[in-house]
C-alpha cells in the first residue's frame, strides 16, 4: 500500500524546491571536496554546474528510457518505472560527478528487473549493451551494493500503472463514456514523458495515473471532470479535491514541458565529466582497478572493522552506453 | 541506528544460510542481541540473490509480533549484512530435541501464533511459499515467529502472471550447483527433503498459478506434526511426496478438486486409483476437534482451505486444554542441546 510505504514517508518531497536544494548541496559538496586546488571564482570552468548536472541527468533518462523500450526479452512496464525511480533517487543524493550516470543507469534497470521479479541472468542483461559486456557486467554488479545502499534499502516501488488499472475498470463499471479502452494509447505515451520529470518524486502513483487517464481522456475529446468530482471525490470534501485538481495540473503542466536537452550541449558536458570525474570511482582509473584488486584479496571480513573497505565502487566507461548514441 | 558493523560486537556463529553465515550479534548503542545475516555477494554470478531481495522486500513490509523482524541493513566488504531479530530456538530445534515440551495446550498457543503470523502476511498479500518447522523460530520469551522470507513474494488477488512452481527445492538445487564443497550440497539436498513435506499438492503437480493457500497446506502439516510428533506426509522424492498425500486424501475427482487435470504435471504419472482414509486413520488418538482443524487445511482444492483468519476461530482454542498463555510458554535460552 502506498499510503503507508517507504516511497511516501521518505521519497515523496513537498515540492521541486526541495528538490533543487538536495541536488545543489551534493554538487557543492562534492566540489567543496575535490576542487581545492582551484580557485574559487574558476571552480564551474572545470566542475559541472547543477544546471548542468541537470541536463546530463535528464539526457541519460532518455538513454534509459531507451534502453529499457529495446531490451530483450521485452520487459515489463513495471520495470522500466522502478528503475526510473531508482536513477532519480540516486541523483538525489550524488553528484554525477561521483558515480557516472551510464554506470548508474544500467545498475538501476538490473536492480529493477529483480525486485520486480522480471527474472534475467546478468549475462542474458549485458547482451542488451554494446562494448565489452565482461566489464559492463562487472561495473553493474560492483555498483549493486553501492545503489542499494544509496536507496536506503528502500527497493519496493509503487508505479502508477496499477492504478491505472483500477481506473479504467472504475470508469467501465460506473461512467457512460464509450469503450474507455481507447484511452489507453494516450495514457501509455503520457506515462512514459511522466518518467522524464520530477513527478514520480512529487505526487502519489495514482494522482500520476489519474493524472494520464484525464490527458488522454482530453485527447479523445472526452470530459471526465464529472466522474472525478461526483464519483471520485464525492465524499471527500472540497479541500481535497482541490489539492488533486492542483497535483493533476502540475503533472499535467510537467509533461507538457518536457523536452530533450540540445545534443551539443549535453556532448560538450559529458566531455566535462571525463575530467571533472571522481576518478576513484572509475573503472578505467589505476586507483579503481588497485581498489578492486584489493577487495577481491580480501577474503573474509573479520568483524573486526579493520579490513572493512569501501563499497563506493562504481564507475564506467563508454561500454554502458546503451544502444542509443 | 548505526549502518556500520563496528556498531556490533559478535557474540558467535549460530547458523548457515543459503548464502553465507549467521552470527549472533550485540548491538552496542542499545545493547540488543540481534542476527546477524552475512550475504556474501563476491562469488554469485548474478549479484544479491533474488532470494535475498525477496526476503528484504517482504521483511520491509511486515510489522507483525509473529514475523521475524528486519532491523537494519549494511554493506560490510563485499558482503550484504541483514540485521535480524534473534531467536534463540525454533520449532524444528523442539520438534527434534524436547518434543515433550510440546504439550497439548503449547501447541495450541504456538498454533495461534503461527496463524497470526500467517494472517498478517496474507492480509499484506505476502505468500510464504516455504512455511516449515525450520522456518518457525522461537525466541526468549516463547513467542513463535515466522522467519526466513527468501521464497516469499508478493502476489496480486487477482492471479496475474504465473509464480514460479520451483518453489522450495529447485531454486535451492541453483544454489546446489554453484556450491563448489560436497558437504554443503549434502546439507542443502537434505534441506530440500525437509521442505518438501509441506508442499501443497498443486505445487507438486508443477502449478504456475497458485495462491496464498500453499501457505495454508503448510499451517496443517505443520499443525499435525506438532500434535503428533511427526511429520504428517514424509515423502523421500517429489513422486513419493504426491504418491503419499493421493494415498491419503484419496485419488483426486473433479468433486474434491475441480480441474486437477490441467495441471502441468498431471499426466506424466500415474497413481493407483485409491480411496481416501478416514482421518481418525492418518491421526490416531488425535481428538476430532483437532482433527477438524487439521483437515480443514488439508484439502485438495485450495479455495476450500480455511484461511487463517478463520482459522483463529476454530472452537479447539476454545476448547479444553485451553492454549497455554504466553507467561507460561516455555522459554528457551539457546543452548544447543544437540
Amino acid at each position: 500500500m502506498f499510503s503507508t510505504s517507504s516511497q511516501r514517508e521518505f521519497w515523496t518531497f513537498s515540492d521541486e524546491s526541495v528538490l533543487a536544494l538536495h541536488r545543489e548541496k551534493h554538487n557543492i559538496g562534492f566540489i567543496t571536496k575535490h576542487g581545492q586546488h582551484i580557485d574559487e571564482n574558476q571552480r564551474y570552468n572545470f566542475f559541472l554546474s547543477p544546471e548542468e548536472e541537470r541536463l546530463l541527468l535528464r539526457n541519460y533518462e532518455l538513454h534509459l528510457k531507451e534502453f529499457c523500450r529495446r531490451f530483450q526479452p521485452p520487459m515489463p512496464k513495471g520495470v522500466t518505472g522502478t528503475a526510473f525511480q531508482y536513477f532519480k533517487r540516486f541523483y538525489l543524493y550524488n553528484s554525477t560527478m561521483d558515480y557516472h550516470p551510464k554506470e548508474i543507469l544500467a545498475t538501476c534497470v538490473y536492480l529493477a528487473c529483480k525486485v520486480e521479479e522480471f527474472n534475467v541472468s546478468i549475462s542474458q542483461f549485458v547482451a542488451n549493451i554494446k562494448g565489452d559486456r565482461e566489464k559492463a557486467s562487472d561495473i553493474i554488479l560492483n555498483n549493486e551494493l553501492l545503489l542499494m545502499q544509496q536507496l536506503n534499502y528502500h527497493l519496493t516501488i509503487h508505479n502508477p500503472f496499477r492504478p491505472v488499472e483500477g481506473f479504467l475498470i472504475d470508469i467501465k463499471t460506473r461512467c457512460s463514456l464509450s469503450n474507455p479502452e481507447r484511452l489507453r494509447t494516450g495514457i501509455d505515451e503520457f506515462l512514459e514523458k511522466v518518467f522524464l520529470t520530477d513527478a514520480c518524486l512529487l505526487y502519489a502513483p495514482s494522482q500520476i495515473a489519474l493524472a494520464a487517464v484525464l490527458h488522454a481522456a482530453s485527447k479523445e475529446q472526452e470530459n471526465l471532470d464529472s466522474y472525478v468530482t461526483d464519483m471520485l471525490f464525492k465524499d471527500a470534501g472540497s479541500d481535497k479535491l482541490a489539492v488533486l485538481i492542483e497535483a493533476v495540473r502540475k503533472i499535467r503542466s510537467m509533461v507538457k514541458m518536457v523536452e530533450g536537452p540540445a545534443r551539443e550541449r549535453v556532448r560538450a558536458i559529458d566531455k566535462k565529466l571525463d575530467r571533472c570525474r571522481n576518478q576513484e570511482n572509475n573503472p578505467d582509473s589505476d586507483i579503481y582497478k588497485q581498489r578492486m584488486r584489493e577487495a577481491l584479496m580480501d577474503d573474509d571480513i573479520t568483524y573486526t572493522g579493520t579490513s572493512r573497505m569501501s563499497l563506493d565502487t562504481s564507475g564506467v566507461t563508454q561500454v554502458l552506453s546503451p544502444s542509443a548514441s | 541506528m548505526d549502518k556500520d558493523v563496528l556498531s556490533y560486537s559478535v557474540l558467535g556463529r549460530i547458523g548457515e544460510g543459503a548464502h553465507g553465515l549467521v552470527f549472533k550479534a550485540r548491538h552496542l548503542p542499545t545493547g540488543r542481541e540481534v542476527a546477524l545475516k552475512k550475504i556474501l555477494i563476491k562469488n554469485l554470478e548474478d549479484g544479491i540473490p533474488i532470494n535475498v531481495m525477496r526476503e528484504i522486500k517482504s521483511l520491509q513490509l511486515m510489522r507483525c509480533k509473529y514475523i521475524i523482524k528486519l532491523y537494519d541493513m549494511f554493506p560490510s566488504g563485499m558482503s550484504l549484512v541483514l540485521v535480524l531479530e534473534y531467536m534463540c530456538s525454533g520449532l524444528w530445534k523442539m520438534l527434534r530435541h524436547s518434543p515433550q515440551e510440546l504439550t497439548l495446550p503449547r501447541v495450541k498457543s504456538y498454533t495461534q501464533m503461527l496463524l497470526k503470523g500467517t494472517q498478517y502476511m496474507h492480509a499484506h498479500y505476502v505468500m510464504h511459499r516455504d512455511l516449515k518447522p525450520a522456518n518457525l523460530l522461537i525466541n526468549h520469551e516463547g513467542i513463535l515467529k515466522i522467519a526466513d522470507l527468501g521464497l516469499a513474494r508478493l502476489y496480486w488477488p487477482d492471479g496475474g502472471r504465473p509464480y514460479s512452481h520451483q518453489v522450495a527445492t529447485r531454486s535451492s538445487q541453483r544454489i546446489c550447483n554453484s556450491t563448489a564443497s560436497k558437504t554443503k550440497i549434502c546439507f542443502l539436498v537434505y534441506k530440500c527433503d525437509l521442505c518438501r513435506w509441506y508442499r501443497a499438492p498443486e505445487l507438486l503437480y508443477g502449478a504456475r498459478y497458485y495462491t496464498e493457500k500453499v501457505d495454508i497446506w503448510a499451517v496443517g502439516c505443520i499443525i499435525a506434526e506438532m500434535i503428533t510428533k511427526k511429520p504428517l506426509f514424509a515423502g523421500e522424492s517429489d513422486i513419493e511426496q504426491l504418491a503419499i498425500v493421493l494415498q491419503h486424501l484419496g485419488t483426486p475427482t473433479e468433486e474434491t478438486w475441480p480441474r486437477h487435470c490441467e495441471l502441468p504435471d498431471y499426466n506424466k504419472i500415474t497413481f493407483p486409483e485409491s480411496p481416501p482414509m478416514s482421518w481418525t486413520d492418518i491421526l490416531p488418538g488425535v481428538e476430532p476437534d483437532a482433527i477438524h482443524l487439521v483437515k480443514s487445511f488439508i484439502l485438495y482444492d485450495e479455495k476450500r482451505r480455511i484461511p487463517a483468519k478463520q482459522a483463529l476461530h476454530h472452537p479447539w482454542f476454545r476448547s479444553r486444554p485451553f492454549p497455554t498463555p504466553l507467561s507460561e510458554m516455555p522459554k528457551p535460552t539457546g543452548k544447543i542441546s544437540s
